[in-house]
């Protein structure tokens, strides 16, 4: 860049060594060959929603079939956000309103109930998304 | 105004004696200057684990919610007179949660660790713990005189 602007100065100004990328980009910028710059990312991928989120589900300790599809049917444990793909607002909230639901005597806590056993699974327990809950 | 939810199991009894169960304990919520918002009758059903109140075990219980507003103050004394009244096996104060809608981060929360805000947070607190350096301001990457 230095040495260019020397003999810049030295050079007659109709004369150009090298023509900007820019300059001819938005010169030749009418015909309709040359795809738009400024256009957004269109390989930018779409934005992952967490299962509550999707369906705008607010926990309520007094939601106990919900709430129990976060408990392990083993140990009567609640499932970590590794496991459950839940965003860090939801996974909170869902473990405090589980605390909430056991203290007030509406949900187990050493298993899950066994009226609750074969409801759908909302994500696979055996296969983590990440390794532990601390990455 | 802060509204709460009173959840209470009562032990399971007929009903003439619910329904003086029930009154006492809206009374009570009133002579602490509250207001009832709703009962709501949850059913009576075994209780997930046995629970020991007042002496007795109860496997079974009937679960009752008010919604009701009362002085901050007041809450404990609600509590503590709860707690006395035999027909209770176990009383628990909740403040009602609040429909506010968060945008979701899990899409922030996948991204490799260098690119979490959190991670970014957690280097810049680290970096402010680093000794400073005496800086010789003379333009130089090395020591101009004999050390």
């Amino acid at each position: 860049m230095f040495s260019y602007a020397i003999l810049r100065s030295k050079l007659p100004s109709t004369t150009r060594l090298w023509t900007p990328m820019v300059r001819l980009l938005t010169s030749t910028s009418n015909s309709t060959n040359v795809p738009l710059f400024d256009m957004e990312n269109p390989f930018e991928k779409e934005k992952r929603k967490c299962i509550l989120c999707q369906h705008n589900v607010i926990p309520n300790y007094k939601n106990v079939k919900l709430l129990s599809q976060f408990q392990s049917p083993y140990t009567g444990r609640i499932y970590g956000k590794h496991i459950t793909g839940l965003c860090a607002e939801k996974q909170a909230q869902v473990e405090l309103e589980i605390s909430k639901a056991q203290k007030s005597g509406l949900m187990a806590v050493y298993l899950k109930e066994p009226c609750f056993i074969k409801d759908p699974k909302l994500f696979d327990s055996e296969n983590p998304i990440r390794p532990h809950r601390f990455e | 105004m802060i509204t709460h939810e009173l959840m209470l199991l009562y032990r399971v009894m007929p009903k003439p004696e619910l329904v003086t169960t029930l009154k006492r304990t809206a009374e009570t919520l009133f002579s602490r200057g509250g207001i009832i918002r709703k009962l709501e009758n949850l059913g009576t059903r075994d209780i997930p684990f046995k629970i020991s109140a007042h002496g007795v075990v109860y496997k079974q219980a009937s679960y009752y919610v008010f919604t009701f507003n009362v002085p901050p103050i007041a809450i404990k004394d609600l509590l503590d007179e709860f707690e006395r009244d035999v027909d209770i096996i176990r009383r628990k104060i909740f403040k009602q949660n609040s429909p506010e809608f968060k945008e979701c981060t899990l899409h922030e929360e996948l991204q490799p660790a260098p690119y979490r805000k959190s991670v970014q947070e957690l280097i810049a607190q680290a970096r402010k713990l680093d000794k400073p350096k005496f800086n010789y301001n003379t333009g130089l990457d090395y020591y101009p005189f004999q050390k």
